[in-house]
């Protein structure tokens, strides 16, 4: 594929209480945001596990989302308070050994925040178009493009 | 000497049978190395070794035990008694079938580099005396000869023991040295490039994994093949994915002891990635892994005003 016709890929891991919700309320307002985004439901944000989000890397994705509840709002009481801090130490660490922070992003998204989740995404795939394709995290790559 | 009284107070737990097994190091069957030896008659005390080539994380055996009935009586240099202090706390290990003999340590020394310095060198020739190396009884220059994970340990004296043999050690008369800060003052970019080429040596042997204290899963994620997390041929991106994953099971665990690093065979500095980890730990949290039996660990606790600047 050539880079012109590249279109960034984004897989979306929305917590079922909050930001799904708040992609639902995004649809059924009509709101417009980019349709580059490939949105996986997990139960809390707190249930991401690095993995997960390095295994959409492997797989194609250029760029990964992590979204949850606002802070105070977990439907399990304490599971977003407890993936920021997983997050903090993965972010950082990431960085450090040169992966670009663009690839692996994250927000808090309420049920109610519509227009939230549709700027959200929209800033995402910029973002993510800027930095470019990931080829070199995909499986099957090989050479350089 | 040290050796002898850690042989007769091994002879001794067992003769009185206070314990069924001693873990502990003996010499090896290639120069320079130890193995680990475990004691079940009084007389293979007297095969028991301390010197500066103990390198072996004794903490790493007492998971075979973990529902075993016998009592087990460990040799912990500092680290190794903060890796057993990190598996009591997440009940890997019950305290009172444990008995810790602690030793102060300097530091431990790099086989090949004392075998190119000081060439016909046995183990028994090095000991460490009042903070100084000695080679055959003279002192000589150390910390060319040390592992690096050893010179920036901050943790001389083992934190949890239940006999402390020998003295307990104050600053270490080597200089210290950091290696991790050399690795953070480098730009990204020849950071990003010095590891890409490092991870095309690794050969994905896990030796790195079953040298460590603190992986004790049952099945490991890199074994799993439905989903396939990484891919098992050894390409240079999955082996970093590897390291980075291992490194987020390690987060407020890692006790730095450097056991991996030393396990490698091709010799890729890989403890760099949970030293890393820990050094964010210990920035954003200020927790240090296997120091106190009751702080929380970082990922199993939080506060409502953690940092979270980077989330939109």
């Amino acid at each position: 594929m050539n880079r012109e016709d590249w279109e960034p890929k984004i897989v979306a891991f929305l917590c079922h209480w909050c930001s799904y919700a708040g992609a639902d309320l995004a649809g059924i307002g009509r709101m417009q945001y980019p349709p580059n985004v490939r949105v996986i439901r997990v139960p809390c944000s707190g249930a991401i596990n690095p993995l997960y989000l390095f295994k959409a890397l492997r797989e194609g994705a250029d760029g990964v989302l992590v979204s949850g509840c606002h802070p105070g709002d977990c439907h399990y009481i304490s599971g977003n308070y407890y993936a920021r801090r997983k997050f903090v130490v993965l972010k950082q660490f990431l960085e450090w050994l040169g992966f670009e922070p663009e690839r692996i992003q994250f927000s808090w998204v309420s049920a109610s925040e519509g227009q939230k989740f549709s700027q959200v995404i929209q800033e995402v795939v910029d973002r993510v178009r800027e930095v470019g394709p990931a080829w070199k995290m995909v499986k099957d790559y090989v050479g350089h493009a | 000497m040290l050796e002898e009284v850690i042989r007769s107070k091994a002879r001794k737990l067992l003769e009185e049978k206070r314990v069924d097994l001693i873990i502990g190091w003996s010499e090896g069957t290639v120069s320079l190395k130890t193995a680990p030896k475990l004691c079940r008659k009084p007389e293979d005390a007297d095969q028991l070794v301390w010197n500066p080539l103990c390198s072996v994380n004794l903490a790493r055996y007492l998971k075979y035990y973990k529902k075993s009935p016998e009592k087990i009586a460990v040799l912990a240099k500092a680290c190794d008694a903060r890796a057993i202090l990190v598996l009591l706390k997440e009940e890997q290990i019950s305290r009172d079938r444990l008995v810790i003999l602690g030793l102060p340590c300097l530091g431990l020394l790099n086989p090949d580099r004392v075998a190119e310095a000081l060439p016909g060198a046995r183990s028994r020739d090095l000991e460490w005396k009042v903070g100084k190396l000695l080679y055959r009884g003279q002192p000589c220059d150390t910390s060319l000869l040390m592992e690096e994970t050893c010179r920036r340990c901050r943790h001389h004296n083992p934190p949890l023991a239940d006999e402390v043999i020998g003295e307990p050690v104050g600053e270490p008369g080597y200089l210290h040295d950091d290696y991790l800060e050399r690795y953070n003052r480098m730009d990204p970019g020849e950071r990003e490039a010095f590891f890409n080429e490092e991870m095309t040596r690794c050969i994905r042997c896990y030796a790195c994994r079953n040298a460590c204290p603190l992986c004790y899963c049952q099945e490991c994620f890199v074994e799993s093949t439905r989903p396939l997390w990484v891919t098992p041929a050894p390409t240079p991106f999955d082996n970093l994915l590897f390291q980075v994953a291992r490194s987020m099971h390690m987060v407020g665990r890692c006790v730095e002891c450097g056991a991996c690093e030393r396990a490698c065979p091709v010799k890729i500095p890989i403890a760099l990635f949970p030293i890393k980890v820990e050094e964010i730990v210990q920035v954003e949290y200020s927790f240090e892994a296997g120091l106190s039996e009751e702080s929380a660990a970082p990922l199993l606790t939080y506060r409502e005003n953690d940092p979270e600047d980077f989330i939109k």
